[in-house]
């Protein structure tokens, strides 16, 4: 009998039984699926990004497809950490899988607020630090564009919390690695790479934006080659574990961002498209670690080989 | 909810650009309630169009037969008009609240506007079927070319009236020049009213049962990621009375009454 493959992995000390985590902002607040799969299977399911005070998030229309893709201008709508703790954790109390809080705040205090808040919610395991949301107007994006105050939010995070910290990084920069670093050096135990590109799309009849914010973030399919090329860059700089996410839809594109370098995946909204991907993708793995002999998973994360390399099966 | 892989039974068009797709799912259909609707993608086109169309349920067939009526607007409608009995498809549902049904002293009045038809006709069947209403129905149509169901409604006993924009089929107009001639006439009857249709239409419809004080459900529409309250993609303004700044048309609706909604926003 073939022995079954250890499919976990260690995010800042933070065991996961497999490296298949839901992305923040495509999974809700968790537990919106429960009736279609079993969320116990997933390695981590990160919550949509949460703020000190509730947001009631941008006008409508917010959302709009374009071709393998999806632009969101949703503008972190979210319920704030306290009703979140409130109301919709305790549905998740009986699920084994851990619960990873993405937080955003709109200065360097209230990224720190909500930490603390966090750090005393035994429920949620680690912190996913959003840097990176193209979509509100104060923070954000704006703290994940410069190295500096990337860092500055790193530290503030960090000085409050004993949970692994993760930050989640922008795509809408020059040079991603030094923005990486940066984190890195701050104390950052993962980072999530990466957030939606910045985007837009016209109706032309109306010559009217397709969303009401103008701009918003594209995400899907139709990012995945560039999401791939920033994990690939992010992961042969930093030391820490890098988490792979953009326009991961099966299996396949997961083992991409192992290939180059990812430790683990996010699936974001591929989630839409069928809600079972998550699963679909951790049951991916496991048969092709089988299929290849693969004893455990970690031996696929930045297997890339070199063009000239033979193609022996492995 | 359910999510499940299945096959097209029948889609065939019925008027111009208007089609009937059913496909099996018994457990489905057993779920289903009127004003519910179904997110549908057909199996083999992941990537463009990439996400599931939201529709509303039209019909349970045979007990397990759902039925859903629409018409082709864009890429994703027209791809689906081509499939063929047997093909597969994949389909998340029953979701949403669905119509609340009228109290004992209520009297339901229906209002539709073009494919707004679609979820009416579902509600006047299960309406016919508990209390043998004098249903009354009024449609709007563009033109009389898309007149749909006129046979089938008429025989679940339905008492129609009908306008259309360019006057090839009764009254010249809209729908809601019909609905506002029959609330002046029978002003003494309070009916409570379900509508269905273009948003400008529901604005409307809401509006005048607003200022006339009548119980008036709409069912809404909205761009839609995943039809599950994940992506929150599907905000409708809140009206400003309530603590909500948007409701979201696949968790709070897609049935709403018409004093929810911030209709000056739409």
């Amino acid at each position: 009998m073939p022995k079954t493959p250890n499919l976990s992995v260690e995010i800042g000390g933070l065991i996961l039984k497999n490296p298949v985590i839901t992305a923040s902002g495509t999974f809700g607040y968790g537990n919106e699926l429960n009736q279609l799969i079993n969320l116990s299977s997933l390695g981590a399911i990160i919550v949509k990004g949460l703020s000190l005070e509730p947001m009631p998030g941008n006008p409508p229309p917010r959302i709009v497809e374009t071709p393998c893709g999806i632009l969101n201008s949703i503008g972190l709508a979210n319920v704030g950490i306290k009703a979140f703790i409130k109301e919709k954790l305790p549905a998740l109390h009986k699920i084994k899988t851990p619960i990873i809080a993405n937080i955003y705040g709109h200065s360097m205090s209230e990224y720190a607020k909500i930490t603390k808040i966090i750090e005393d919610t035994e429920k949620i395991a680690a912190l996913e630090v959003n840097i990176s949301c193209p979509n509100v107007e104060k923070g954000g994006m704006a703290f994940g564009t410069d190295s500096y105050t990337a860092a500055k939010v790193t530290e503030h995070v960090k000085k409050n919390t004993t949970k692994p910290v993760i930050v989640k990084l922008t795509p809408n920069v020059t040079d991603i690695t030094s923005i990486a670093v940066a984190v890195e050096s701050a104390g950052a135990q993962a980072l999530s790479v990466t957030n939606t590109i910045l985007g837009m799309a016209v109706d032309v009849p109306t010559r009217k934006p397709k969303l009401a914010n103008i701009i918003g973030g594209l995400s899907g399919p139709a990012i995945k080659p560039l999401a791939l090329y920033l994990v690939y860059k992010v992961a042969n700089r930093v030391k820490i574990p890098v988490i792979g996410l953009g326009g991961i839809m099966n299996y396949e594109d997961a083992l991409e961002f192992l290939i180059v370098g990812a430790t683990a995946i996010q699936i974001g909204t591929a989630t839409f498209v069928n809600p079972k991907t998550a699963i679909e993708v951790v049951d991916g793995l496991h048969n092709y670690c089988l299929r290849k002999k693969i004893h455990t998973i970690n031996q696929i994360t930045g297997s890339l080989k070199e063009y000239g390399e033979s193609n022996e099966k492995s | 909810m359910l999510q499940e892989k299945t096959f097209i039974t029948f889609n065939r068009m019925i008027a111009q650009n208007i089609y009937l797709m059913g496909f099996r799912s018994k457990k489905m259909a057993l779920l289903s309630k009127p004003g519910q609707f179904l997110m549908i993608h057909l199996v083999g086109t992941q990537m463009d169009p990439l996400l599931a169309r939201p529709f509303s349920v039209h019909s349970i067939k045979d007990n397990d037969i759902l039925v859903i009526l629409y018409k082709t607007v864009g890429k994703g409608t027209s791809l689906l008009s081509l499939s063929k009995e047997g093909d597969t498809i994949s389909i998340i549902g029953p979701l949403g609240n669905g119509f609340p049904l009228p109290g004992k002293n209520q009297i339901p009045l229906l209002v539709a506007g073009g494919m707004g038809i679609a979820p009416l006709f579902f509600l006047s069947q299960l309406l016919i079927n508990i209390k043998k209403y004098e249903l009354k129905m009024f449609l709007g149509f563009s033109t009389s070319q898309e007149i749909v169901l006129f046979n089938e409604l008429t025989s679940l006993g339905l008492d129609l009236s009908i306008a259309t924009n360019d006057g090839s089929y009764g009254k010249k107009g809209l729908v809601t020049d019909i609905l506002d001639q029959y609330l002046e006439k029978k002003s003494s009857i309070k009916p409570m009213i379900y509508a269905c249709g273009p948003v400008d239409m529901l604005k409307e419809v809401s509006l005048r049962a607003i200022s006339l004080n009548l119980t008036c459900y709409v069912s809404l529409e909205s761009q839609m990621a995943c039809g599950l309250g994940l992506c929150q993609g599907c905000a409708i303004k809140a009206n400003n009375t309530t603590n909500k700044p948007y409701y979201y048309v696949c968790q709070d609706g897609p049935i709403f009454l018409a004093e929810m909604i911030d209709w000056g926003s739409l």
